[in-house]
């Protein structure tokens, strides 16, 4: 099944058509890796819409990802009650710039959500992000909380672990998907990078999903595909993640790090925190499922 | 003499515009994008005389949140029982459903005295600790009511309603409904659906003060109500009167008609029964009735006697003895949680209104209204159930919203050091400890800056036989503060292999 039809079939459930969840199959052709290395793009600096800009310059330009009229989910983790210097939330500000390439790309809209822990009003307003999408003052952009209704089982064929999630339609309906996690210490998982970013779009109760969290992750991460990730390394956050709370468990790095590849830009990201790629489970996970590379003598790594 | 301006109508108008405000109130009773409430969303039971005096006499201190009160009283001692006929909430519904309860025009049953009863008997059961006002305050009934049933009540079916819609009707409808649907939520709806216990029985009470309009006009405001009671006291002397106090012999129609019954059998106006509702100026077919500032003079007795005032509050004493032998009080409480900020258990029940105010306003909809667990005067006040909601740790606003200070107003920094009880760990359900499976979601949501809840790495042996790392979680119990966001986010079904206990609860 094509991804059209499996939108189709979506949207027909949804409208109660069909009685059974609709199947997305990943084909094995889809699952391998893009052809050639890997690309990691780092950028440190200040200014951080600038930093935004500039690393997506050697992955081609947002014009690669985000065509005219494309329907744009920016994926940030807003998931606790924490102001951005405490490090447990994505910055505001690389939201914010990656939202405004969309719009200038020529987005038809652009979706801003994240499924929170915490009190989700309290969440929004206090990740600073609902703030900073007020000042687009633009109707194509739609910082909402999720509707629950809009909740679809998938069977998730590919999974080893999970073969069937409640996973949020917009994320599954959009043409171009920005995954903005922010790179923080994890108990469970060690760290909490991109991968373990789509919890935010998915229903049902996650914390079944503790019992094996690095593989359960991999199979999520098979029906969502981002097209971009950009980890927010801005800040990160040492110890007591993922929720934090203490700014002496926080550090400022200045840094992006931006790939197509999912699996590269977690497998990078785990070396701001003195970590090797295969600490991380999900990531391991991941990279065995020949979702992306891990191995960080096979990515380029290229810092501007 | 008739007024040039429709006093009436002028009541009409008054009663509509509190009524909004209360309303309005009410649904600002929630988070607002800012930590504080911006609004005294409160100020309906702080204003309440009723509630002042059966609150300060039970806590035998001056409450400087409850001041308002004074302002009613003055008011009443100037113009009389105007708060019940021009203001009250309860007052004005009882009003507006008239013509769908059509009471009878002449009413049978009259227990007027029963307010002065049940007046004395709460402030003399406060006076020995026993806080009973919540039963009777007629603004606890109604919020309550609001709170714990309507109000979720209301927004179920109409979320029902839409939710039909969105998801079998046909789209052109949908795409009808649901921009209407997302205008009622950011105006009328409440943010969120909430979950009640004894939302069935607060119903039930507010209801029947409804029905009992069948027994005739005002029934409750006349005949029950103890804020009334406590305000006639204030308006025998009140010095806006109708004038003539006595109805016409030959006509007696603004007896006949009057919605408080305020008219003796003689033809005489028992002044502190009036509640200014003006119809007796407009409805007089000689136009001789009106309303002037007098000396108070009464020609009626009250009715209410020493007899009634001594024997009831005689006999109220009974119920905070009845209250000290009764054996729930000596049963540990472990897992009956008060709000963070709430005082000592004996004064906090002896300070609480039961308005639910607190629970309104919980963001996690985690503040539940106790049953008979904590004695049967325990009834309605608030505990929380961290297995319907948490605590939210940036959150304090049950303690703003508190009208008389019986959840204290923490700040912020002081509430998130508030212990409401501490988590302990039941090994023999915990994933880690009796399954050996990795989980520890307990520790991921831990809010406090040092979490309370930690870990050690430990060696174990799966079902394979295969040798795994494991992180068993552990408590630290001076980090603890209770909020029970573990209890709530446990993912075992059913009940939680961590639970948060109480300080237990023995009121004496």
């Amino acid at each position: 099944m094509d991804r059209r039809t499996f939108l189709k079939q979506v949207s027909l459930w949804s409208a109660g058509i069909l009685a059974t969840p609709p199947v997305f199959r990943i084909t094995p052709e889809l699952l391998a890796s893009e052809p050639g290395k890997s690309k990691v793009i780092v950028g440190k600096g200040k200014d951080y819409e600038k930093l935004i800009s500039d690393v997506l310059v050697p992955l081609g330009g947002i014009s690669l990802f985000v065509k005219k009229g494309s329907r744009v989910v920016v994926k940030p983790n807003i998931a606790w009650d924490r102001r951005p210097e405490q490090a447990a939330t994505t910055h505001p500000l690389v939201v914010k710039a990656l939202v405004q390439m969309a719009l200038d790309a020529g987005a038809s809209e652009v979706m801003i959500f994240d499924r929170p822990c915490n009190e989700e009003r309290r969440c929004y307003k206090n990740s600073g992000i609902e703030q900073e999408m007020e000042v687009f003052k633009d109707p194509r952009v739609k910082c909402v909380h999720i509707d629950k209704r809009k909740f679809v089982p998938v069977r998730i064929d590919n999974g080893k672990s999970i073969k069937e999630w409640e996973f949020y339609r917009d994320a599954l309906e959009a043409d171009c998907y920005i995954n903005v996690p922010i790179a923080k210490h994890h108990g469970l998982s060690r760290l909490t990078l991109g991968l373990k970013n789509v919890m935010g779009v998915i229903g049902g109760r996650r914390g079944k999903l503790h019992k094996n969290i690095g593989q359960n992750l991999a199979d999520l991460n098979t029906v969502i595909r981002p097209q971009l990730t950009v980890i927010d390394a801005t800040r990160i956050l040492l110890k007591n993640g993922p929720k934090g709370g203490n700014l002496e468990d926080v550090e400022v790095k200045d840094s992006v790090i931006a790939s197509i590849d999912p699996v590269a830009a977690d497998a990078y990201a785990t070396t701001l925190f003195g970590l090797m790629p295969e600490d991380i489970e999900s990531t391991r996970a991941a990279y065995q499922m020949g979702l992306g590379e891990m191995n960080l003598s096979k990515i380029d790594v290229i810092s501007v | 003499m008739r007024a040039t301006i429709s006093y009436r109508l002028l009541r009409r108008v008054s009663q509509f515009l509190f009524l909004l405000l209360f309303l309005c109130l009410f649904r600002l009773t929630d988070y607002s994008g800012s930590d504080d409430i911006p609004y005294a969303v409160n100020i309906f039971f702080r204003w309440n005389p009723l509630v002042a005096a059966s609150i300060m006499l039970a806590a035998k201190e001056f409450i400087g949140l409850l001041f308002p009160s004074i302002i009613i009283i003055a008011v009443t001692i100037v113009f009389g029982r105007v708060f019940c006929g021009w203001l009250c909430p309860l007052g004005t519904l009882l009003d507006w459903a008239n013509p769908l309860i059509k009471p009878p025009k002449k009413s049978a049953f009259r227990i007027p005295q029963i307010k002065y009863v049940l007046l004395f008997v709460i402030l003399s059961a406060s006076l020995f600790d026993l806080q009973l006002v919540g039963y009777f305050d007629p603004f606890s009934i109604l919020v309550r009511g609001l709170t714990f049933s309507v109000d979720p009540g209301l927004n179920y079916m109409v979320t029902w309603f839409f939710d039909s819609i969105y998801f079998h009707g046909p789209a052109w409808l949908s795409a009808v409904s649901e921009p209407v649907y997302s205008w009622l939520k950011t105006t009328l709806l409440p943010y969120k659906q909430t979950f009640f216990l004894l939302s069935l029985l607060s119903f039930v009470i507010l209801v029947s003060i409804f029905i009992l309009e069948k027994l005739g006009r005002r029934f409750w405001c006349r005949n029950l109500c103890p804020l009334g009671a406590l305000l006639a006291l204030f308006s025998r002397w009140s010095f806006l009167r109708k004038f003539p106090v006595k109805s016409c012999p030959d006509c007696r129609k603004c007896a006949e008609d009057c919605r408080m019954d305020a008219f003796e059998n003689n033809g005489f106006l028992m002044n502190e029964e009036c509640n200014l509702c003006m119809d007796c100026i407009y409805d007089c077919p000689n136009s001789v009735s009106a309303f002037k500032f007098m000396l108070p003079r009464n020609k009626t007795p009250m009715r209410l006697d020493r007899r009634i005032f001594m024997e009831s509050s005689l006999a109220a004493i009974t119920l905070p003895v009845l209250s000290k032998v009764n054996a729930s009080h000596r049963i540990p409480l472990p897992y009956l949680l008060r709000p963070p900020g709430a005082r000592g258990e004996k004064e906090f029940l002896s300070m609480c209104v039961r308005c639910g105010e607190c629970m309104k306003v919980c963001i996690q909809n985690a503040l539940q209204p106790t049953f008979m667990e904590s004695g049967y005067e325990g009834m309605f006040s608030p505990r929380l159930i961290p297995r319907i909601g948490y605590c939210e740790f940036n959150c304090n606003l049950c303690g703003q919203v508190c009208p008389t200070g019986a959840i204290r107003n923490l700040n912020l920094a002081e509430k998130q050091k508030f212990v409401i009880g501490r988590a302990y760990f039941k090994k023999n359900r915990c994933l880690p400890f009796a399954e050996n499976t990795p989980c520890i979601v307990c520790e991921e949501h831990c809010p406090t800056f040092d979490k309370a809840i930690k870990f050690e790495e430990v060696l174990k042996t799966d079902g394979k036989g295969n040798s795994v790392k494991l992180k068993q979680p552990y408590i630290i119990n001076d980090l603890c503060i209770g909020c029970g966001i573990c209890e709530k986010v446990c993912p075992l079904d059913g009940e939680s292999a961590i639970r948060v206990r109480g300080k237990t609860l023995m009121v004496s």
